[in-house]
């Protein structure tokens, strides 16, 4: 923070969409935090995007509406936007811009950030390794989380991935240690209902005390959501790296995100990419994703879980494609299994967690759990052939062996893959669930695992 | 043999056999119903075993919640507190300011602020706005700056200046009360220190 204020210009030129031209200006730097100041004494803040030839051009966050080119002055404060952080965030309810909504008043704050982050330094960042235990079953056992990951969900609308989310914000845990574990919770562009939900959910379960909310509801401008995952992400940066706690960030609807990044987009008329959003879109996205992970020396770690609904169930449209070639896998929602009133409706043909593999196993969950999660993929997916081949020829039609992988599929959605909203079940129950899956099916088609987990593990009938 | 001591002894059989069906009957009755009560033994154990599982889970969800609460409700309650003595104690400093002697200090730190206002707008051919008590000191301070003028408006604040260039497209506010809103953040860390907050 500079002592130094900045210099109010008067003379708008333009005022389009979310943009405010404002000309004759000296010294602007990109980035810079604009107070826009209406001929009322309303104050908005905005950022200047582009500045040259005398010209700046800002994008005014609580939006433009209301606005005239007489009477509307913008100030450039001589400083990027800043969060005001310490530990006393913990347990507080923000806007998507980073103002209290709790009725209480501003942190007092022991440093402030720039809510762009500093850039991970690659030599420096750690490999992600430690199990992240979530309590859901479908996440812990097959697309375990590892801590410093970065793992979307990606949903469709109307699914329930912010009951998902707010599950896992409250039961996540790192199992046998007594490091601190803080939960991140973004909501960008959401609905007053959900929002309260997310609020009421995590106080109910006494996680809120080690979480920080920040909620950018659906009437709210929707050019601050460009800021919200921004400031949760410094939040957890400041929480990971100077208070060396592992935090969870949860970031719902990265969908309304890109739409926001469009409409500016749009605004400044720049060429279209992929369905109207800008061409940066991946480079933008990567700004935010890649804020997770851990570094070495540090204790803390940053874990990313962004959801994102894909317009009409879409899984190739731009935002799920450009987002899981950042993320380390994705956990896809299935609306088949969503339909038939399965929660969490985890489609897990179509889901992958790719740094599971470094964060289970012998020492941390334990040692069949690889073999035992590649087991029930190959097995659900067999099922899924033979479902398929019953509905064209019956079930008369089908062998022995069909027949039992036909019941170990409704038997894998119905114990394994189903638990209730504030069901919180341990790794061993999870493993022990699959096991039991598995155990339905004759020994010699447990092809996955090694003969000396059979013998411990299966459950004879 | 007569027929009725025939018939006697057809009824002692049958009452006989009548009595062995019944007394086998009751036995495994008596054995059906002890297996059964052995058996409801093991799931009513189970079943209270769940219950008392569950009543365990969800008095340990509700102290959590409790103690969850309650540890942000104090801790919310200090927040408020000590932003109120935070705000005592700018309410504080903003009245001695306004009643401090404009000695010759204060003449220099005008000076500052308009040296710092004009660098800023990148030219002294501005208009110069203060109180009606600064007036006086502003006044001679402008000679140094060429081009510059009082303007007869006069502004409400606490003290300092607010500076616009003369074709009035840029204003730079240099007033202590733009200043204190300006570092109220960083004032804020230093007054809660005070009070053995943060660090």
């Amino acid at each position: 923070m500079t002592t130094q204020g900045g210099v109010q210009y008067s003379k708008i030129a333009e005022i389009k969409g979310p943009l405010v031209i404002v000309d004759d200006v000296e010294n602007a730097a990109f980035d810079e935090l604009v107070e826009v100041l209406t001929s009322t004494g309303e104050k908005r803040l905005g950022k200047v995007l582009e500045v040259g030839n005398g010209k700046a051009v800002v994008q005014v966050f609580e939006g433009t509406t209301g606005l005239s080119i007489s009477g509307t002055s913008a100030k450039f404060v001589g400083k990027v936007m800043e969060m005001p952080l310490s530990e006393e965030i913990l347990g507080r309810v923000f806007d998507g811009m980073g103002r209290p909504k709790d009725g209480l008043p501003d942190p007092i704050a022991d440093k402030f950030s720039d809510i762009n982050g500093e850039p991970m330094n690659p030599e420096q960042r750690d490999y992600p390794r430690d199990f992240i235990q979530t309590g859901v079953s479908v996440i812990d056992g097959m697309l375990t989380l590892v801590r410093g990951q970065k793992l979307p969900i990606f949903s469709g609308s109307g699914m329930s991935h912010n009951i998902l989310a707010a599950q896992i914000a409250r039961q996540a845990t790192v199992v046998g240690t007594k490091e601190d574990f803080a939960v991140v919770f973004a909501a960008i562009g959401v609905q007053y209902s959900e929002s309260e939900y997310f609020r009421r959910s995590l106080e109910e379960s006494g996680a809120l005390k080690r979480s920080v909310l920040f909620l950018n509801l659906a009437n709210d401008p929707a050019i601050e959501r460009i800021i919200t995952p921004r400031v949760a992400l410094t939040a957890a940066e400041y929480l990971a790296y100077d208070l060396g706690m592992h935090v969870l960030v949860i970031l719902t609807d990265m969908t309304n995100y890109a739409e926001a990044l469009r409409e500016i987009s749009a605004a400044r008329e720049e060429v279209p990419g992929r369905k109207g959003y800008p061409g940066y879109l991946y480079t933008d996205l990567s700004t935010i994703y890649e804020r997770a992970g851990r570094l070495k020396g540090r204790k803390g770690s940053v874990t990313q879980m962004p959801i994102l609904s894909m317009p009409n169930d879409d899984i190739t449209h731009p935002i799920p494609d450009l987002t899981g070639y950042i993320t380390e896998g994705q956990i896809v929602l299935g609306r088949d299994l969503f339909r038939q009133g399965i929660y969490p409706p985890v489609n897990i043909l179509m889901s992958l967690s790719r740094i599971m593999k470094d964060g289970i196993g012998e020492g941390s969950t334990r040692a069949d759990h690889q073999e035992i999660s590649n087991q029930n993929y190959d097995a659900y997916s067999r099922s899924q052939e033979v479902r398929a081949l019953a509905g064209i020829v019956g079930k008369a039609g089908l062998t022995g062996v069909d027949l039992k992988y036909l019941e170990y599929g409704d038997d894998f959605e119905k114990d394994f893959l189903s638990q209730d909203i504030d069901e919180n079940r341990k790794i061993e129950e999870t493993l022990e669930l699959q096991w039991k899956s598995v155990s339905m099916l004759p020994k010699n088609e447990l092809t996955k695992v090694k003969d000396k987990y059979i013998e411990q593990y299966y459950k004879e009938n | 043999m007569t027929s009725d001591s025939r018939l006697e002894k057809t009824v002692d059989k049958i009452l006989n056999q009548t009595e062995n069906e019944l007394l086998t009957s009751l036995k495994n009755s008596f054995e059906e119903s002890k297996e059964t009560l052995s058996k409801s033994l093991n799931s009513l154990e189970q079943e209270y075993d769940r219950i008392i599982d569950e009543g365990k889970k969800e008095s340990e969800k509700i102290e959590k919640k409790i103690i969850g609460s309650s540890d942000l409700e104090s801790r919310n309650k200090q927040l408020l507190l000590v932003e109120e003595s935070v705000e005592k104690v700018f309410d504080k400093a903003i009245e001695k300011i306004s009643s401090a002697n404009r000695n010759e200090n204060y003449s220099k730190l005008i000076n500052n602020l308009l040296d710092e206002s004009t660098s800023a707008l990148g030219t002294t051919d501005v208009i110069v706005y203060t109180n009606s008590k600064d007036k006086g000191i502003v006044e001679p301070l402008l000679s140094k700056f060429s081009g510059s003028e009082l303007s007869s408006e006069t502004i409400d604040c606490l003290g300092g200046v607010q500076v616009k260039s003369k074709d009035g497209s840029m204003t730079f506010n240099n007033t202590i009360d733009a200043r204190l809103e300006r570092m109220k953040p960083l004032i804020r860390k230093e007054i809660a220190t005070k009070f053995g907050i943060g660090n």
